[in-house]
């Protein structure tokens, strides 16, 4: 017999594999498969060029520039405040530390349209910070930096949650050696530090960026809708969906899902790197 | 004991090898604090703030509304079927992935990952296409008069499809930590599966269980992009609390949306303040037994 | 309770863990099977005990019963493993209660007979007084001999054992083996452990199984298998002198192949019983 045949049907140990699998494929298919199957079906059915022509529309396009162009810059930003937050949170002890860590997710936990209602309020010209913004002539309700508002808002958790175990698991004898071999904080900071965070920094900033893309709750408040100007790519799904355009609605729908699909794509790819890194099998 | 460096005379506090100089340590916490202010603070402190800016009476008189208690109770339905319906998906899902190793794992960890990744307007979307009017399955149900979209089943479904990987994504890490050996040794002892599964499973992973389920209940009623699709918004029908706060919104009535919002928001907190508990329990559990 | 192993083949996604293999052992025999890491030993124990199904064509008799396609919770064979697999959550009552509790309810013992059993058990492990404990504040020790205990409840034919005292410090390890070769001796049942310490299977074993990269190399009791290793595997774990051409005599004839004997060796310093044995 030959000891390398696989049997086709290996067997388990342990229970309810088939119970379990078949269960979980199931549901997956009717909530997921299933649906997500005729937003392709319903795109092609409506013919390549109505599919480029939705796509390429003028207004959707503009929303593009909206949605992918404010949402790296709020990644961007999240990147780097981000990794401060983490640091601070990680490395130092002062009172309220704690709390101020767990609201850390109350971007997570708090739901979107409240949160787009709050940074409406806040940015408002007779509200708090709109308020100070008025008389140096920044507007923040209804324009761009709204959009940025709310998106790096939407982000935050990200890299914060991302960095801060890297910098829990780093050694302090590396700092250490670095220091007696001369280094000052900032240069151990920028040679020995940065490099080895930085894996999680790009998964952290990456995964805030998928997130932003896609937002919708948070964003529709502040945004003002202006075509053109301030309309996100989500809201003209919406747009053609009340004029009961399913297929440019699909049609755009499948171009996020792309885009989504590149961005998860470039994620696991950079978490790959930093587990590597890590030394994590 | 970490480099503690001679004492100069000059600066009399000794500036250990591995920290920062007092002054960067300020900029630093000030920095994280003005970005948390702004983005964390500032936000949740308008909430209540514009919810009682026109008294306590008002605040209360906004749960008055027969429309404003429909949103609350169609919220909670929603969420007492999502929730374990998404449950018991997490459970088997979480059973299958991580004690067994077969073809197309990956897919299937990935799979659940999904909602996560896509905009919520799009998980509302592919129940528009399936069950809409212009859907696969829009003349069959208009003709039986089933409404799924525009109608409470919809709404079910969308918030199904947001919420599903977060029951999952609660247990797998943790279920795939602590390994299947006492699941094995039960096996050896003469359990059999559901056995196994109620006696030596599900006490150890509880508070992940907890954890998930805190986690999915949140985002369940907090869902708004993909219900806003399904939900055609009508009033003291189809208004989940999120789509409420919107319509209120809308007609500037901001001190009734903030009063409804704030409800939301002090969710949201409890929902912060259990997770960090279950959370915390979560890896006391797995450290002590791993011991 | 004697086992049958029979052409029994197991592989891991195109690894060959087990390859062919084939094991007779006799009904209260103490035995130890014994090889590297990544010789396939703990495959073979877990295929015994019914955690892990071989490939087609291979079968497990119990005294003459074919159990192959029996899964674990059927077959009555008690299992101890490497690190315990003590039920974190429960207290050493509760532990060995456990296959008590989870028999179907028609045979289940009433609660006091549960409770007498649990003693004797924890009496003959030496670990009378320790039911309240949690298996956290208990010493590696303690709580292989819980392990011990708990595999008994189900008053097992066959014991088999996963390097019962790998995860243990050498002192204890030293005390366990002692009390291990005891405890056999007063119960007397099949027992199979698995180890890659040779001391620990010379010192406790009926008959050593060398095994390696799937396959049986040589089985015998420690002093044969001292005095005649079969081949360079054996010879190089067991850190026997090397075979050698020089010594032997003009007058004893070419061996076949299969059984070859050692030259008259030396003495091994550290073992008396194969100067007296061969």
């Amino acid at each position: 017999m030959n000891p390398r045949s696989q049997t086709k049907c290996r067997r388990h140990a342990l229970p309810g594999l088939g119970l379990t699998l078949g269960f979980s494929v199931v549901y997956l298919s009717l909530i997921v498969l299933i649906p997500f199957s005729a937003l392709f079906l319903k795109t092609a059915s409506g013919g390549w060029s109505h599919f480029w022509e939705t796509i390429t529309s003028a207004r959707v396009v503009a929303s593009y520039a909206v949605s992918f162009g404010i949402s790296f810059i709020a990644a961007l930003v999240n990147g780097i405040f981000g990794v401060i937050a983490a640091w601070v949170l990680v490395r130092y002890r002062f009172p309220g530390r704690r709390v101020l860590d767990a609201l850390v997710d109350l971007p997570f936990a708090l739901p979107t349209a409240v949160a787009g209602i709050a940074l409406t309020a806040l940015y408002a010209p007779n509200h708090w910070i709109g308020k100070l913004l008025k008389p140096l002539g920044v507007e923040v309700a209804f324009t761009r930096i709204g959009i940025f508002m709310a998106l790096t808002f939407i982000g935050l958790p990200f890299v914060v949650r991302t960095v801060q175990p890297v910098i829990q698991d780093l050694a302090v004898e590396v700092e250490e050696a670095a220091a007696c071999l001369g280094a000052n904080r900032w240069d151990t900071f920028r040679r020995v530090i940065f490099p080895a965070l930085l894996p999680s920094i790009l998964t952290g900033i990456t995964l805030a960026y998928g997130r932003a893309v896609g937002e919708y709750g948070s964003v529709v408040f502040i945004s003002g809708n202006l075509p053109f100007k301030t309309e996100i790519t989500p809201l003209m799904i919406i747009t053609k969906l009340e004029q009961y355009d399913y297929t440019g609605a699909s049609a755009i729908g499948l171009v996020m899902l792309a885009a989504s699909f590149a961005i998860l794509i470039v994620s696991n790819g950079l978490q790959a790197w930093n587990s590597k890194r890590l030394g994590i099998s | 004991m970490a480099g503690v460096s001679t004492i100069n005379l000059h600066n009399p506090v000794p500036l250990s090898a591995t920290a920062e100089s007092s002054v960067a340590k300020t900029v630093l916490v000030g920095l994280t604090l003005v970005f948390f202010s702004l983005f964390l603070f500032l936000p949740l402190a308008v909430v209540f703030q514009e919810a009682f800016s026109k008294g306590g009476a008002a605040f209360f008189r906004a749960f008055g509304d027969p429309y404003t208690r429909h949103a609350i109770w169609l919220t909670l339905l929603v969420a007492a079927i999502a929730v374990p319906m998404n449950t018991i998906f997490g459970l088997a899902a979480a059973w299958s992935l991580t004690r067994f190793r077969f073809q197309g794992r990956w897919f299937l960890i990935t799979l659940i990952d999904l909602p996560l990744w896509v905009s919520p307007v799009i998980g509302g979307l592919i129940y528009v296409l399936v069950f809409g009017a212009k859907g696969w399955f829009g003349h069959w149900l208009m003709d039986r008069d089933i409404r799924i979209i525009f109608a409470v089943p919809g709404i079910v479904l969308a918030t199904v499809f947001v919420t599903f990987p977060f029951v999952a994504r609660g247990l797998i890490p943790l279920m795939e930590a602590q390994g299947i050996q006492e699941e094995e040794a039960a096996l050896t002892l003469g359990a059999n599966g559901w056995q196994i599964f109620l006696r030596v499973t599900l006490p150890k992973i509880k508070w992940g269980l907890l954890y998930g389920v805190i986690l999915c209940n949140a985002r369940a009623m907090g869902e708004f992009g993909a219900v806003s699709v399904v939900s055609g918004h009508i009033r003291g029908k189809t208004n989940t609390l999120p789509l409420h706060i919107e319509i209120l919104y809308n007609e500037y009535q901001f001190a009734a949306a903030f009063a409804v919002a704030s409800l939301l928001a002090l969710l949201a907190l409890i929902t912060l303040f259990l997770k960090t508990h279950a959370e915390w329990r979560a890896e006391r559990q797995l450290h002590e037994s791993s011991r | 309770m004697s086992i049958t192993i029979s052409r029994i083949s197991k592989s891991f996604s195109r690894y060959p863990a087990l390859n062919g293999v084939n094991l007779e052992i006799e009904t209260g025999e103490l035995i130890a099977l014994l090889g590297p890491s990544g010789s396939g030993k703990t495959t073979l124990l877990r295929v015994i005990a019914g955690l892990e199904f071989p490939d087609d064509g291979g079968s497990v008799r119990f005294g003459g019963r074919d159990v192959t396609g029996l899964s674990a919770y059927k077959r009555r064979a008690g299992f101890v493993f490497q690190h315990y697999a003590l039920f974190s959550h429960l207290n050493v009552f509760e532990n060995i209660a456990f296959p008590f509790r989870v028999l179907p309810r028609r045979e289940r013992p009433p609660e006091a007979d549960i409770r007498r059993r649990v003693s004797e058990l924890l009496g003959a492990v030496q670990l009378a007084g320790f039911e309240k404990r949690l298996p956290p504040r208990l010493s590696g020790g303690q709580r292989q001999r819980v392990a011990f205990a708990r595999a008994l409840a189900i008053e097992p034919e066959v014991l088999l054992l996963d390097e019962p005292f790998g995860a243990l410090d050498a002192r204890v390890r030293k005390d366990l083996r002692r009390w291990l070769r005891d405890f056999h001796e007063r119960i007397k049942r099949t027992t199979l452990f698995v180890t890659h310490d040779q001391d620990e299977a010379f010192e406790v074993a009926d008959r050593v199984v060398l095994i390696d990269k799937g396959v049986i190399q040589q089985t015998g009791t420690p002093a044969e298998v001292r005095a005649r290793p079969v081949n360079d595997f054996v010879r190089g774990f067991l850190d026997l002198p090397p075979r050698q051409n020089i010594g032997k005599s003009f007058f004893i004839r070419n061996e076949p192949a299969t059984a070859r004997t050692s030259p008259p060796a030396q003495p091994l310093a550290h073992d008396t019983q194969v100067c007296a044995g061969s």
